[in-house]
């Protein structure tokens, strides 16, 4: 286990240009079942991939909930425990995340700035498999704690 | 007859015109500010299961020691969990939700597709397209939480690779049972009634 996701990333130690660790996702259909079955998106697009042949897609694919806490867990790996997340915005599905593919969580820091008594970090975060970007590119918005000092 | 009762396929020309009733209502809040809850309270066994397919390690909701020094009353449901907490129970007492042996044969009812939206053409076909969520605060385990409103803000017919059909925006108030608003959530979605085989789309 990394330091940050015990103790948490020192938000003065964090620059723009900074890339996260990527975090990579085999979709088996062992993991798309669990999916479903633990964020109770139950679509059967989602776990049969005959039902989601008849949808018009290839295969069964991956689900919003799964896809977005893809990007919460990227986030958090990197930013630790103290971190919160304010808002995630552009969040947008443009290709299916099929059955058999890995899919690779991506992020880069776009912005760093201080409002108030809290850090502010925004990262640019996209899910690529072998047919390129898959979700994304969209911003996830977190919040580091200040100590009066950094607070200036 | 109300333009849920047609078919999209048996239109012919303009097939866009069958969603003109739902632009038309594009700021219209089809929940009537009514509050759909969750099925179950955030509780730390679902949380751990909702962790598991993303091996998701996080102190804040796993150990609940490590939540009361972070300042927390007890271990935190991950912020993205504000879909899967405010889907509304599957089945309750007394319903039927299973009316066929088909391989594929689809419950009667389910929250996770477009059945009961009111107006425009019938679609089989349906998923998320994108999100957007601002949190206010955190959720801990033994709050439940809902989703307020469901504001209409855009609706875009359009024809796909797998069939014809709308992108819709929804906007949502995420509530707690302790009354207060902990979010704000737009749901973009796709609803069509899928390409036949053989058929071409963009």
């Amino acid at each position: 286990m990394s330091d940050a996701r015990t103790i948490g990333r020192p938000f003065d130690e964090i620059v723009v240009g900074e890339q996260l660790p990527t975090v990579r996702l085999p979709l088996t259909v062992y993991r798309l079942v669990m999916a479903a079955g633990s964020n109770r998106d139950f679509n059967s697009i989602h776990h049969n991939s005959e039902y989601a042949r008849s949808t018009g897609a290839k295969e069964m694919y991956a689900n919003t909930s799964f896809l977005m806490s893809s990007w919460e867990r990227l986030v958090r790996d990197w930013a630790g425990p103290h971190a919160r997340i304010r808002a995630i915005r552009g969040f947008r599905m443009r290709s299916f995340n099929y059955v058999g593919e890995t899919m690779s969580v991506l992020g880069e820091v776009i912005d760093v700035r201080r409002e108030g008594v809290e850090g502010v970090v925004e990262v640019e975060v996209r899910c690529e498999t072998s047919a390129g970007v898959t979700v994304g590119p969209g911003v996830v918005e977190l919040g580091f704690p200040l100590d009066e000092q950094e607070q200036g | 007859m109300s333009g849920r009762a047609m078919d999209a396929t048996s239109i012919e020309g303009d097939w866009t015109v069958e969603w003109q009733p739902v632009i038309d209502a594009i700021g219209r809040d089809f929940a009537d500010g009514e509050v759909t809850w969750g099925g179950d309270p955030v509780e730390p066994g679902a949380i751990r299961r909702y962790l598991e397919p993303l091996e998701f390690d996080c102190e804040l909701h796993t150990d609940p020691e490590a939540a009361r020094r972070a300042g927390f009353g007890d271990v935190t449901m991950p912020y993205t969990g504000v879909i899967a907490w405010t889907i509304p129970a599957a089945w309750r007492p007394g319903e039927v939700l299973f009316d066929s042996d088909d391989r594929d044969a689809q419950p009667v009812h389910t929250a996770i597709n477009n059945a009961d939206m009111p107006l425009g053409p019938r679609t089989t076909g349906f998923f998320g397209t994108d999100i957007e969520v601002d949190f206010h605060r955190e959720v801990i385990a033994g709050e439940r939480i809902g989703r307020r409103g469901r504001r209409l803000l855009s609706c875009t017919p359009k024809e796909t690779g797998v069939g014809r059909g709308a992108f819709m925006t929804w906007e949502s108030e995420i509530i707690s049972d302790r009354g207060d608003v902990v979010g704000l959530i737009r749901i973009g979605t796709y609803a069509y009634v899928p390409h036949q085989k053989g058929e071409q789309g963009e």
